[in-house]
Order: structure tokens, then C-alpha cells, then sequence
């Protein structure tokens, strides 16, 4: 019986455990990625706490995981009421949402950057010429998360709305039928009969947001590595930076490590939700 | 039956064929070497002016070009660690080279260099940059330098002339602001380091090569006064708007375009944009011209910093270090001198000394000629500088990259951002990571 769990517990122990590992044991050396690494005790940990990029980098996670919290589930949960209301073409707008999903990310981030943000070849640039005042966000330090931020909203959002219009589904139509009946309105159907209904799922997909949020790297990566002057940075970017930029592959494993521990407190709640579930 | 026989003898004919084929594949001793991204007309350039040549000159060696990408430095350092590298390894630069050298990845090419020359046909600063504890271990595949470029039409129309000092320059600029041109052609969007252009720039034009060669050997700190003017100068201009609205939006090409299309007036920037004189130029009705970058006074005028983008060297673990090494001495000979830069300009300047007896072909443009032969002679003068890129360990180049931004977006002041370079430089140098500083 328990062979059958020895494939699966091989690939996890070759491809998740000794990596992680390593990167743990990393944290604590000094190491350019090529020669012998040395032991430097806490030291990775302290050059990071007193490196100011590093707590705009936190910061930065931490504004992108609010914003995540709250606009793409916001607008996947409307949006999947609105097909479960409105049966009439939900298939084709399920497709039409679903779409930028299945777009590669670095293909999605290259047409907002040349042909919608760009004040040469983009949109905007064409925006300009009419006199509106439009500048490319990804080029404004107080703007430029939020220019990110928005590319991966609109690749993202679609996902949850199918996500979510799926669980909204198995909602019993005796319910649904039930509250009509009553005379509840959308948004009081909305309140007392479908959003508890799917509760599980919403916390399942916030608790997976928060983690996602702190992994976030290929967008900010293609977008504006980080830039301008550290203002789009995050933990990802500035671990990949050290890493493979700044030769200083010790501190970079310490920065992974912070991203995991904010995964793990999330990882802690998923667990326990999923456990009380469980539960007789 | 006759045809059976006619059909069996084929078949052996064609088995012994296939195995004197497999026999003589199995002889030729494969050369690897893993190359960066190259758009398809250069793959094919790489393949016709140097593979199928060497291959034909080596009928025992079987050398192949693989094209990795964007992420070449990235697996080049894992397949190292690993041992299972090519044998001719391709590195992003001499800051590189001292830590594999350190690691014993590379076999030192003392040996080669002696034995096919590479002492007498190549310029010896640049066999300096490649050595490592006294030995050498990398030759650059390439050298360049920043300069400016201009629009001579436009220069013309507006009766401007090329500055050779910084007051001209900046008189210049404040002209081409007040008739609604960008005075540089730039942009950092597909490559946030090109901010290190313009820091290499004002370090060796205004700074000097002399304070720099200084703080590149620990004798004077980077918060010394010329750098501080230098930095200055360089936000001075940065807040006068002389980098255009869209410098963050503009890729290092589209901003490159503009120069030809008169809507930016120079761009100081690298010989490698020589590749896009011929894009552009042409079809706007413009001429290009190319000269050094102003001086400061006290500066001599003009400086070429020098910059190395790549290294060659030979894997230790190589199974044919005499074949890799017959593929760079053919790269730095003078047949593939001028025929590589004949087909692809800019990317292929290797460092020969004597540029006299190469042949290039009547389409390249006798601006980049004669720019590279300046380039050769100044070099073997003496007179250059240092770029930020080739001279700078790691993470004080990367920091300059992101430093010089902070500063002209006004988030740290000039002192601040020398304060931390010079840190992080003594804390890299303290770790070994500092590549070779030439003599003066």
C-alpha cells in the first residue's frame, strides 16, 4: 500500500526538499554562485534588514497582495453572478474572460508595453497625440506598480471568474429559486444566498492569492525589473538581482526565505481551513 | 532474381557508405560553444563566416554554435559548477571571468597564447583584462566604446558643429531644447543598464581616466570631488531634460531612431548602435557621424572608455582544448575580421592590433571603419577609459544601474549614491570579485 505513495515522495523529495534545503542552508553562507560558499552565521539576514530596496521590496508585496485581495476577486465574483444570472452566453464570455489566462505571460507583458503603454508605438502614444494627458505609468516611480499591477489584473481576473462561476454552480437551485421567490434582488441574492454558499472557495483563492502575491516575479521582471529607482520592486526581483546580477547568492536565498515564511503563514491558514472542512 | 541481387547489393552499398559516414562522423572531435541571442540573419552570418569555414579548414574537428538566449550567462554558471560546460565558454564579461578563473573552471591559455600568437596580434591591454593571478584565462571577443552620435544633416541645417568640450555641449543641447529637439536619443526600456552609459560617460569624461584608474585600484575613494562634479553634471542634465520625456519608455533602438528622424539630436551611446546606422539613416535622407564625447577641462578630448562585453576562454573540463583553441584563433584573425564585420557591425571589433592589413567589404560604412581604426590607435596610445560594465565587480555595477536612477528621480542626493558605490566596490574588492585593472 504505501509504494504507491514512492513516486510522488521521490519527485517531491528530489525536486522540492533537497532545493529547499540548500536554499536554507544558503541563507547562512557567503556565495558568488561559483566558488566555495562560507559560513557567515546571521549576516545575509542583517545586510538585508539594514538594505532600505529590501523593505520597499516587502512593502511593495504587500501593497500588490492588497490589491489582489480586493479587485480581481471583486470583479471575478460580479462577473460570475452576472453568468449565473444572465445563462444567455455565459459559455462564450466564459471563453472571452478565460483568454488572457492562457496567454504566456511574457507575451501578455510585451503587447501592454508596446502597444498599450508606449508613448512611441502604444495606445497611449496615440492618446497623446490627441492632446490627452497620458503617460506610461511603468515610467512614473509613484505609478509604476500599479501600470504592473493592472497588466497581471487583466491577465489574472479571468481565472477567478471561472473559478468562482463553477462553485457559484453548485449552488442548489432550490435556493436560488427559493430567494427569487422571495422577491431578493441581485445584490440581496448576492449577500445571503450565493456569496455563503461559495465561501469556501473565496477563502481558498485569497489564501492562494496571498501566496501567489509574494511569488510574483515574471511581470514586474519583464515589465521594469523593478525600476524605476527600486519604485516596482519586490522580493522576487530583488532575490533574482542578487542572485544572478550582484553575485551575492547567500543573500539572495535569505529574501527567499522571507517570501516563503509570508507563504507559510498562508500555507498554516489553508491548512487549518481545510482541516476544519474535514472535520465530521 | 537479377533485381533481388541489384537491390541487395544497393542495400550493402549503401550500409558500408552509412558506415564509413557514422566512422568519420565518430572521428571528428566535437567542438561546443554556447552562444547568446542572435536574430536569425546573424545565426547564419556566425554559421557561413565561421563554422562551415573551420569545420572545412578541420576536417578532424566538428565544431557547432548553439544559441541559448537571453539566460546564456545564467546556464553557462550552472553547467559550470556542474562541469558539463562547452568547451569554448562565452562569458558576459571580464567581472565574470576572475571568479571562474578563482573556481578553476578555465584552463589558463598562457600555452595557446604563445604558441599561436595571440601576444603579438592582440592589443596587450586587453590581454591584461583577461589574466587572473598573473595567468591568463579569457581574450574579449569584442571591445567598444561610447562616443556621440549625431545627425550631421541636421547639424548642417541648423550650422552646429560637434562639441569637443562640456560648456559646447551643454550649449548645444539647450539649443536643440529651445527648437523642440531631445538632445539625447535615449531609452532604457528592453535594457535598464544602458543608465550605466551615461555614469561611464561622465566618469571618464569629466572625472577623468586618471581618477578613475585610481578608484578602480583603491588608491582614491568614488566619493572623491571629480565624482561628485561628474554625478552632478550628470543629474544637472538629467533635470534639464536633456534625456527626453520617455527615456523609461523608449527601448536603446526607438530611442536610437529618433537621431535619424531629427526628433533627438545626438545620442551618446556605444559603437554597437553602429548595427543601426544602416536601418535608419538611410531611409530619413540623414547622415550619421560619430565622434568622441566632449572633455571637461583638464580632461584630454577625447576619451574612449573602453568596454568589454564578452570573454572567450576554455573550459577546464574541456575534452578538446586544442580544438577550442583553434576556434578562437581563428576568431582573431583577419579574415574573419572583415569578413564578420563586413556582414555584422558592431558586435565583432575583436581586439587586433593592427587593423591595416584587414579587408572589409565597399558596403560597410566608411564611418565605422575609420571609427574602429581610431578606436585601435587611441587604444595602443594609451588614451581611454574605463567602462562602468567591464571594470566594476558585480554588484557595484548592478548598484550603479539602479543608484544613478534614484538620483535623478531625486530619492538619494549625489553623496548618497557615491557613499553606497564605494561601499559596495570595497566590499566586492575585499571579496576577490574586482576584475584586472591594466596599468596606465
Amino acid at each position: 500500500m504505501w509504494l504507491y505513495l514512492v513516486p510522488t515522495l521521490a519527485i517531491n523529495l528530489m525536486v522540492i526538499l533537497v532545493p529547499a534545503l540548500l536554499t536554507v542552508a544558503l541563507a547562512f553562507f557567503r556565495w558568488d554562485g561559483i566558488s566555495t560558499p562560507v559560513f557567515i552565521g546571521l549576516g545575509n539576514f542583517s545586510a538585508l534588514l539594514n538594505d532600505g530596496v529590501f523593505w520597499t521590496a516587502l512593502q511593495n508585496n504587500l501593497i500588490w497582495t492588497a490589491i489582489f485581495l480586493v479587485v480581481p476577486i471583486a470583479m471575478g465574483l460580479l462577473a460570475a453572478a452576472m453568468l449565473l444570472v444572465a445563462r444567455r452566453g455565459s459559455t462564450f464570455f466564459q471563453v472571452i474572460y478565460f483568454l488572457p489566462v492562457i496567454i504566456a505571460t511574457a507575451i501578455t507583458a510585451r503587447v501592454w508595453q508596446g502597444m498599450i503603454y508606449s508613448p512611441v508605438t502604444g495606445v497611449f502614444g496615440l492618446l497623446q497625440k490627441t492632446g490627452l494627458p497620458l503617460t506610461n505609468p511603468l515610467s512614473q516611480p509613484s505609478r509604476a506598480l500599479f501600470g504592473v499591477a493592472t497588466v497581471d489584473l487583466w491577465h489574472w481576473w479571468g481565472f477567478l471568474c471561472v473559478i468562482f462561476f463553477a462553485a457559484l454552480r453548485q449552488v442548489p437551485q432550490e435556493q436560488i429559486e427559493a430567494a427569487r421567490l422571495e422577491g431578493a434582488k441581485f445584490f440581496q441574492m448576492m449577500r445571503y444566498v450565493l456569496l455563503p454558499a461559495i465561501r469556501p472557495t473565496i477563502t481558498l483563492m485569497m489564501i492562494m492569492t496571498v501566496i501567489w502575491s509574494f511569488l510574483v516575479f515574471d511581470f514586474v521582471y519583464i515589465l521594469t525589473q523593478g525600476g524605476p529607482a527600486f519604485s516596482s520592486e519586490v522580493l522576487s526581483t530583488l532575490a533574482y538581482r542578487k542572485a544572478f546580477y550582484d553575485l551575492n547568492v547567500g543573500q539572495a536565498a535569505a529574501a527567499a526565505l522571507v517570501i516563503s515564511l509570508f507563504g507559510l503563514v498562508a500555507t498554516f491558514f489553508y491548512i487549518r481551513l481545510q482541516s476544519k472542512e474535514g472535520a465530521p | 532474381m537479377s533485381s533481388l541481387k541489384h537491390l541487395a547489393a544497393a542495400a550493402g552499398l549503401a550500409a558500408v557508405a552509412l558506415a564509413a559516414a557514422t566512422a568519420s562522423a565518430q572521428d571528428k572531435k566535437p567542438i561546443t560553444w554556447w552562444y547568446e541571442t542572435a536574430a536569425p540573419e546573424n545565426q547564419e552570418n556566425l554559421q557561413t563566416i565561421l563554422v562551415d569555414p573551420f569545420n572545412a579548414a578541420h576536417p578532424d574537428q566538428s565544431l557547432s554554435i548553439d544559441f541559448r538566449g537571453a539566460e546564456l550567462d545564467k546556464q553557462l554558471r550552472i553547467a559550470m559548477l556542474s562541469g558539463s560546460g562547452p568547451d569554448v565558454v562565452y562569458t558576459a564579461g571580464p567581472s565574470y571571468v576572475a571568479a571562474m578563473a578563482q573556481a578553476g573552471q578555465l584552463l589558463p591559455l598562457d600555452d595557446y597564447a604563445a604558441k599561436l600568437g595571440w601576444n603579438d596580434r592582440l592589443l596587450p591591454i586587453f590581454l591584461e583584462i583577461g589574466k587572473y593571478d598573473g595567468k591568463l584565462y579569457a581574450l574579449p571577443k569584442t571591445y567598444e566604446t561610447l562616443g556621440l552620435f549625431y545627425n550631421k544633416t541636421l547639424f548642417d541645417k541648423n550650422g552646429w558643429q560637434p562639441p569637443k568640450t562640456i560648456a559646447e555641449f551643454e550649449t548645444l543641447a539647450d539649443a536643440m531644447l529651445a527648437k523642440g529637439i531631445v538632445p539625447f536619443a535615449a531609452g532604457n526600456a528592453d535594457w535598464r543598464p544602458a543608465n550605466e552609459h551615461y555614469v561611464s560617460i561622465v566618469l571618464n569624461s569629466i572625472a577623468g581616466p586618471d581618477n578613475v584608474y585610481k578608484a578602480l585600484t583603491g588608491q582614491i575613494p568614488w566619493t572623491a570631488e571629480p565624482f561628485v562634479k561628474a554625478i552632478d553634471t550628470l543629474n544637472k542634465w538629467w533635470q534639464a531634460g536633456y534625456f527626453g520625456p520617455n527615456y523609461f519608455s523608449l527601448s536603446g533602438e526607438q530611442a536610437f531612431a529618433q537621431v535619424a528622424t531629427g526628433q533627438a539630436g545626438m545620442a551618446p551611446t556605444g559603437t554597437w548602435n553602429f548595427t543601426n546606422v544602416p536601418r535608419y539613416f538611410p531611409a530619413n535622407n540623414a547622415e550619421p557621424a560619430f565622434v568622441g564625447f566632449p572633455s571637461a577641462e583638464g580632461v584630454p578630448y577625447p576619451i574612449y572608455a573602453l568596454g568589454v562585453g564578452s570573454t572567450f576562454s576554455i573550459a577546464a573540463t574541456s575534452q578538446n582544448p586544442d580544438g577550442a583553441a583553434a576556434v578562437i584563433d581563428m576568431v582573431f584573425s583577419d579574415k574573419f575580421y572583415g569578413d564578420m564585420n563586413s556582414a555584422w557591425q558592431g558586435e565583432w571589433n575583436t581586439p587586433l592590433k593592427d587593423l591595416s592589413k584587414v579587408t572589409m567589404a565597399d558596403s560597410v560604412l566608411p564611418l565605422y571603419t575609420q571609427t574602429m581604426k581610431g578606436l585601435a590607435a587611441s587604444v595602443s596610445a594609451g588614451q581611454y577609459g574605463y567602462t562602468t560594465w567591464t571594470f566594476l565587480p558585480p554588484a557595484t555595477d548592478t548598484y550603479v544601474v539602479s543608484g544613478i536612477e534614484e538620483v535623478w528621480l531625486g530619492k538619494i542626493t549625489t553623496a548618497q549614491f557615491l557613499e553606497t558605490l564605494d561601499a559596495t566596490f570595497k566590499q566586492d574588492r575585499e571579496q576577490g570579485k574586482a576584475p584586472a585593472i591594466p596599468k596606465r
